[in-house]
C-alpha cells in the first residue's frame, strides 16, 4: 500500500503537488491521471524519495522509502526509462541493481526472461529501442519482486504489442495482490486496465473514486441532445424547469444535467414533435477532459460531488 | 509471459534488515560494478597508463642517452612523479565521470531508487572512485619508475625512496579525485566539474605563475594544483604544512558543499 498524506511540492510560489491525500490500495491497477504538468511525475518521484516534499509525506508499506536498506524488495518503479549509462548492456544494468539490494543474480536472467528482452540484455543500452528501455526498466521494477509497483508513463511511446503486454502485466501483477500505480495520459487504455483512478489537476486532487464510479457518476449529469421544428419553444420549456439548454452547431438542442426521459415529457406536454433525442455517451476520455479542462475552477468539490462523495 | 509465474523469492529480506555495514558494503559493490561495465573508465586508465608510463620511460630514454654525469645516482622515481603530473588528469575524469555521469543521463533517479539512503550512497560513491584512481595512480607510477630503472642504468631504486615517492603520488591522487567527486557532487555537469578541475588543478597553478605578478603567484599558492606539483616535483616554494593543508583543505571542502548537494537537494 502507498499512502500520500498532505503532500506538497512548492517551486518557490508555485505549487507543483498541493496538499495531495490518497492511499493506493494493494490488489488492484490504480491509474494516476492528469494532464501534462499536473504534478504525477513530481507525486511519484516524493513517493520514491527523490524529491523532498515541501510538506507532508508519503508512506510505502507505512514507511518512508528513502529509509530503506532495500528498497527493490519493497518498491519498484518504473520512472524514465532512458535514465541509463548507454554505454552499459541491460544486463549490467540489471546486475548493478541486484548487487545494491542484496538480489541473487539468479533473478537478473529471470526479470530479462520475463519481461522477453532476450539476447538483446547483452547489449549495449544506447541501442535500445524505446519499448526494449520500457522492457529494461519494467525488469528492473520487477527485479526485488516487490509488493509495490509505480510505472510512470510506461505506454509512452509503445507500439500496439507492448501496450498490451504492459496491460496484461500490470492486471497479473494486481491479481497476484500487489500495489500498483500507473500513471498514463493514454485514457482508453486507462479504462481497459485501471480498476481505481486518482484524479489530479494542477496539483490537486480532484477524484478519487473506483473507475466505475468515476463513469457512472459522470452519466448521471449527462448531456441530452434533441432535434425539433419548434427550437424555441422547448427551448422555453425547458428553461423555465431549470435546465441549462444551448444551441448546437446544427440546430439542435443540447440539454444539461438531465435525462431523455425528461425532455421526451417537456416536449409531449408541450405538443412539440420531436425529431430526435439521444442521451450523450461520455467516453472516459469526455469525463476526464471535463474534469481536468479547468482545474481551477473545478478544485475537489465539484469533483467529489460528481463521484458520488464517497470517493474518500 | 506473466508476472504470476513461479519465480524464486529471494529469501534474504526474510532474515532480517542489513545493518548500515552491510549497506554500504554493498553501494559499494555496485559502485565498483557500475566503474567496470563502461567503457570509459577502462580509457581512462588506458589514457593513464600511456601518460605516465610513457612520460617515465621516455624520461629515461632521455636520461640514457644524454649526458650521464650530473644525474648519476638519481633515484628512478622521478619517472613516475613527472608521470603523474601530467597523467593524473586520465585518472580526474574517470573520479569525476562516476559522479557527474549519472546527471547528465538521469542514471542518478535509478541509483537513489536502489540506494534512498543518501548517507551510504554518498560514502560508497566517494570512496570507490578515490579508491580506484589512487591504487591505479600508485600502480602506474611504480610502472613508470621501473621501467625507467631498468632503461636507464645509472638511475637507482632504493625501496625508501621508492616508498616516499609512491606515498607522494597516493597523497596527490587521494586528494585531486576527491576535490573531483566533491565536485561532481557539488555541480552536477560533467562540463561543469571538468572545468573546475582542470582549472584549479592545472591551468591556473601554471598560469598565474607563469605570469610573474606578485599577487598572481600569491594566489596560485592556495590552490590545491599548485600543492599537487609541489608534492610531486618539488616546486613551486611551499612548505610541507602549506601543501598539506591545500591537499586536505579543498578536497573536505569540495566533498562538504558536493555532500550538502546530495542530501540536501532533490535528486537531480
Amino acid at each position: 500500500m502507498i499512502q500520500v498524506r498532505g503532500l506538497t511540492k512548492k517551486y518557490g510560489a508555485v505549487s507543483a503537488v498541493d496538499d495531495l491525500t490518497f492511499d493506493v490500495q494493494p490488489g488492484k491497477v490504480t491509474g494516476f491521471l492528469g494532464p501534462n504538468g499536473a504534478g504525477k511525475s513530481t507525486t511519484m518521484r516524493m513517493v520514491l524519495g527523490l524529491d523532498r516534499p515541501t510538506s507532508g509525506k508519503a508512506l510505502v508499506s507505512g514507511r518512508p522509502f528513502a529509509g530503506l536498506a532495500e528498497p527493490l524488495r519493497v518498491a519498484g518503479a518504473l520512472l524514465d526509462a532512458g535514465a541509463t549509462h548507454p554505454g552499459r548492456s541491460g544486463r549490467n544494468h540489471l546486475r548493478v541493481a541486484a548487487r545494491s539490494n542484496g538480489i541473487p543474480l539468479s533473478r537478473v536472467d529471470a526479470v530479462i526472461d520475463q519481461v522477453g528482452l532476450g539476447s538483446a540484455a547483452g547489449r549495449r543500452m544506447k541501442g535500445y529501442s524505446l519499448g526494449m528501455r520500457q522492457r529494461l526498466g519494467i525488469a528492473t521494477a520487477l527485479l526485488g519482486d516487490p509488493e509495490i509497483l509505480l510505472f510512470d508513463e510506461p505506454m509512452n511511446g509503445l507500439d500496439l504489442d507492448g501496450v498490451r503486454w504492459i496491460r496484461g502485466l500490470v492486471r497479473d501483477l494486481a491479481a497476484d495482490g500487489r500495489t500498483v500505480l500507473l500513471s498514463s495520459h493514454l485514457m482508453s487504455e486507462m479504462e481497459q486496465t485501471a480498476d481505481h483512478l486518482v484524479i489530479i489537476g494542477r496539483g490537486r486532487l480532484i477524484a478519487d473514486a473506483p473507475i466505475a464510479e468515476v463513469l457512472r457518476g459522470a452519466r448521471a449529469g449527462g448531456t441530452v441532445r434533441v432535434r425539433t421544428p419548434a427550437t424555441d419553444d422547448l427551448a422555453g420549456a425547458l428553461l423555465r424547469r431549470g435546465l441549462r439548454v444551448h444551441p448546437a452547431a446544427d440546430g439542435e438542442l443540447l440539454v444539461e444535467g438531465t435525462t431523455a426521459e425528461t425532455v421526451g415529457d417537456v416536449a409531449l406536454e408541450l405538443g412539440v414533435a420531436v425529431h430526435r433525442l439521444a442521451e450523450e455517451q461520455h467516453s472516459l476520455e469526455e469525463v476526464y477532459l471535463d474534469l481536468t479542462g479547468d482545474s481551477v475552477q473545478y478544485k475537489v468539490s465539484p469533483a467529489a460531488e460528481l463521484t458520488g462523495q464517497g470517493a474518500r | 509471459m506473466s508476472a504470476v509465474d513461479a519465480r524464486p523469492v529471494p529469501a534474504a529480506a526474510a532474515t532480517g534488515r542489513p545493518g548500515t555495514g552491510a549497506v554500504l558494503a554493498r553501494a559499494a559493490g555496485a559502485e565498483w560494478l557500475r566503474l567496470r561495465t563502461v567503457r570509459t573508465t577502462w580509457w581512462c586508465l588506458l589514457a593513464a597508463a600511456v601518460t605516465i608510463v610513457g612520460i617515465g620511460v621516455t624520461a629515461a630514454i632521455d636520461e640514457a642517452s644524454g649526458p650521464a654525469d650530473p644525474l648519476a645516482g638519481l633515484p628512478a622515481t622521478f619517472a613516475g612523479e613527472f608521470g603523474v603530473l601530467l597523467g593524473q588528469f586520465a585518472l580526474l575524469v574517470l573520479a569525476l565521470l562516476a559522479v557527474t555521469q549519472e546527471y547528465a543521463s538521469g542514471g542518478i533517479g535509478p541509483t537513489l531508487q536502489w540506494t534512498p539512503r543518501r548517507g551510504v550512497l554518498f560514502a560508497a560513491r566517494v570512496a570507490v572512485p578515490v579508491v580506484v584512481a589512487t591504487a591505479a595512480g600508485v600502480l602506474l607510477a611504480l610502472g613508470a619508475d621501473v621501467a625507467a630503472w631498468g632503461i636507464a642504468a645509472d638511475l637507482t631504486l632504493p625501496a625508501g625512496d621508492l616508498a616516499d615517492s609512491l606515498g607522494r603520488v597516493a597523497a596527490v591522487l587521494a586528494s585531486g579525485s576527491a576535490l573531483a567527486v566533491g565536485l561532481g557532487f557539488l555541480l552536477r555537469s560533467i562540463a561543469g566539474a571538468l572545468a573546475a578541475v582542470f582549472l584549479l588543478q592545472l591551468i591556473l597553478p601554471f598560469l598565474l605563475q607563469g605570469i610573474g605578478v606578485e599577487w598572481m603567484r600569491d594566489l596560485a599558492e592556495l590552490l590545491p594544483g599548485s600543492a599537487a606539483i609541489w608534492t610531486l616535483i618539488g616546486e613551486p616554494d611551499m612548505t610541507a604544512g602549506q601543501a598539506t593543508a591545500l591537499l586536505v583543505g579543498w578536497p573536505v571542502a569540495a566533498l562538504a558543499a558536493g555532500g550538502w548537494s546530495l542530501l540536501r537537494r532533490d535528486a537531480g
